[in-house]
């Protein structure tokens, strides 16, 4: 499987995103069973400008794939829902 | 950016001349205080760098006090340009006699550079100044002059003039003594050993910095000793005349957005390094250069609880703002910054090997930090970059510019 079709997991490194609980979040990589690990790419990145944007609930922020946002990430929530995404992503 | 935003303050030409002046004491094993002292100032509108080196005799807190008057006065004699044997009378009427010795005595070097890279030296009983040039130990005649009423003391004088890429060297016996009686060294490391080791570095790397060098030499100097104690205060100075080196520091977004265009090209053409403290910074300079950041996420395991540096080409460095600049704040003002996490070590380096820090600093106010659920401490940048500039240029002798967008 190239990288290309791996889920693309960013991980907000932003002031307000690591204050509110990304420091828990960088180490994702540790809480993924292998299986879903060789099946994403986690990225650093910084501010993702969310914190800045009204229409969001709050940090700390993940976002999947480019598309999906993850407000008020949690190692749990996160994990959810790359599973639910790989599982979509299976059924296509 | 704007006409009427034409920084007012004044950049040294690349031409001139910077003087580094830094020293590196370690205190003898098992004292609270350092026996050694040093003291420098630099006297702007004379253009003239004054630097002094003192050893008190034994150590500990007595010879802490004996040095540290040696090198208040001196300073202050030097500075106003009164006699030198009369100077010296008084710095030696001044300090407390010692019981059981029954004398008072500080040994000192002072450097006196004045503007032109005129240079006078005056030494009374520390190991011999090194000035070197192109690798090499000049030596310049001295003038030696007899106290009448302390006879034994002698002190040496001596006038040159340096040129830019020289540098002068002094240390107390702590250095030259080094591992006196060992094998290896009978008669310990000697001005000769010491002065071989610096022609070494040198000559490995010509733009050592002073500090790095000053570092070096005591470092060495305790390898010499018994499991490499410090068996007596060991000190070296070092000035070095040199190029000045420049940093730029980035932070924050520009208040008005018309700006980030001027705002990131700051960091094009700059003759010096380029680091950016602040993710939604370089994330504005990445854009408005058509660059990427990229960020190595296995740096977080030394990086203390801190967001871990990112990349972003043509720039030296990049970290999140403001909770890296507040601990680097909080290292340089305690000095001990020698373990500090990743992104701060690395921003601290970049400060101390520089000469010429310009901050750039953005007054956007940013929206997310009036989250309520944030801690209230999280400082607004521009006090931290007030607080840091106040510190390097009173603790780390810096010059320093702020520039706000
Ligand atoms: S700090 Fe994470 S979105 Fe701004």
């Amino acid at each position: 499987m190239g990288n290309g079709s791996k889920l693309k997991v960013e991980i907000c490194l932003g002031t307000t995103c690591f204050i509110l609980g990304a420091s828990e979040l960088q180490d994702l990589a540790q809480y993924l069973e292998p299986e879903l690990l060789d099946r994403v790419d986690i990225i650093g990145r910084t501010c993702l400008g969310f914190c800045k944007d009204r229409k969001f609930d709050g940090a700390p922020f993940v976002r999947l794939d480019e598309s999906i946002v993850i407000e008020r990430a949690t190692v749990a929530r996160v994990t959810e829902k790359i599973k639910a995404m790989l599982k979509e992503k299976d059924a296509e | 950016m704007t006409s009427e935003k034409t920084p007012t303050y004044e950049l040294p030409s690349p031409e001139e001349t910077f003087v580094e002046i830094e020293c590196c004491s370690r205190t003898k094993t098992g004292e609270t205080a350092c026996g050694d002292d040093f003291r420098s100032v630099r006297i702007a509108d004379e253009g003239r760098h004054i630097a002094v080196l003192s050893d008190g005799l034994g150590s500990g807190i007595k010879a802490s006090l004996l040095s540290n008057m040696t090198t208040t006065m001196a300073l202050e004699f030097v500075r106003r340009n009164m006699e030198i044997v009369q100077s010296a009378e008084i710095i030696m009427d001044t300090l407390p006699v010692c019981e059981y010795r029954k004398i008072s005595y500080a040994t000192f070097t002072v450097f006196d550079l004045l503007p032109g890279g005129l240079t006078r030296v005056v030494e009374m009983d520390n190991p011999p100044f090194i000035h070197l040039r192109n690798g090499h130990d000049l030596k310049w005649p001295a003038d030696i002059l007899f106290s009448e009423r302390w006879p034994d003391r002698k002190l040496a004088i001596s006038k040159f003039r340096m040129v830019q890429g020289d540098r002068l060297i002094a240390f107390s016996d702590g250095v030259t003594q080094a591992g006196l009686g060992s094998d290896a060294c009978k008669f310990g490391w000697r001005r000769e050993g010491a002065l071989a080791y610096i022609q070494k570095l040198v000559d490995a790397d010509p733009l050592i910095s002073a500090r790095e060098l000053s570092e070096r030499v005591v470092a060495e100097a305790c390898t010499k000793n018994p499991q490499h104690r410090c068996i007596d205060d060991i000190s070296c100075l070092v000035i070095y005349l040199r190029k000045p080196r420049r940093l730029r520091l980035l932070t924050g977004p520009p208040f008005n957005q018309e700006d980030d265009r001027d705002f990131a090209e700051t960091v094009l053409n700059f003759d010096g390094h380029t680091i950016i403290c602040g993710g939604t910074t370089a994330n504005l300079v990445a854009r408005e250069l058509g660059r990427s950041i990229s960020t190595d996420l296995k740096l977080i395991k030394y990086c203390g609880g801190l967001p871990p540096p990112s990349k972003l080409p043509g720039v030296d460095l990049v970290t999140e703002g403001i909770l890296t600049l507040t601990e680097c704040v909080r290292r340089l003002e305690s000095g001990e910054y020698r373990d500090a996490p990743l992104p701060v070590s690395n921003i601290i380096t970049f400060l101390l090997e520089s000469d010429v820090i310009e901050f750039i600093v953005g007054t956007k106010v940013n929206e997310a930090h009036q989250d309520p659920r944030l801690p209230v401490d999280l400082e607004i940048r521009r006090n931290i970059i007030k607080k840091m500039s106040g510190i390097l240029e009173d603790k780390y002798r810096k010059k320093v510019m702020i520039q706000y967008f």
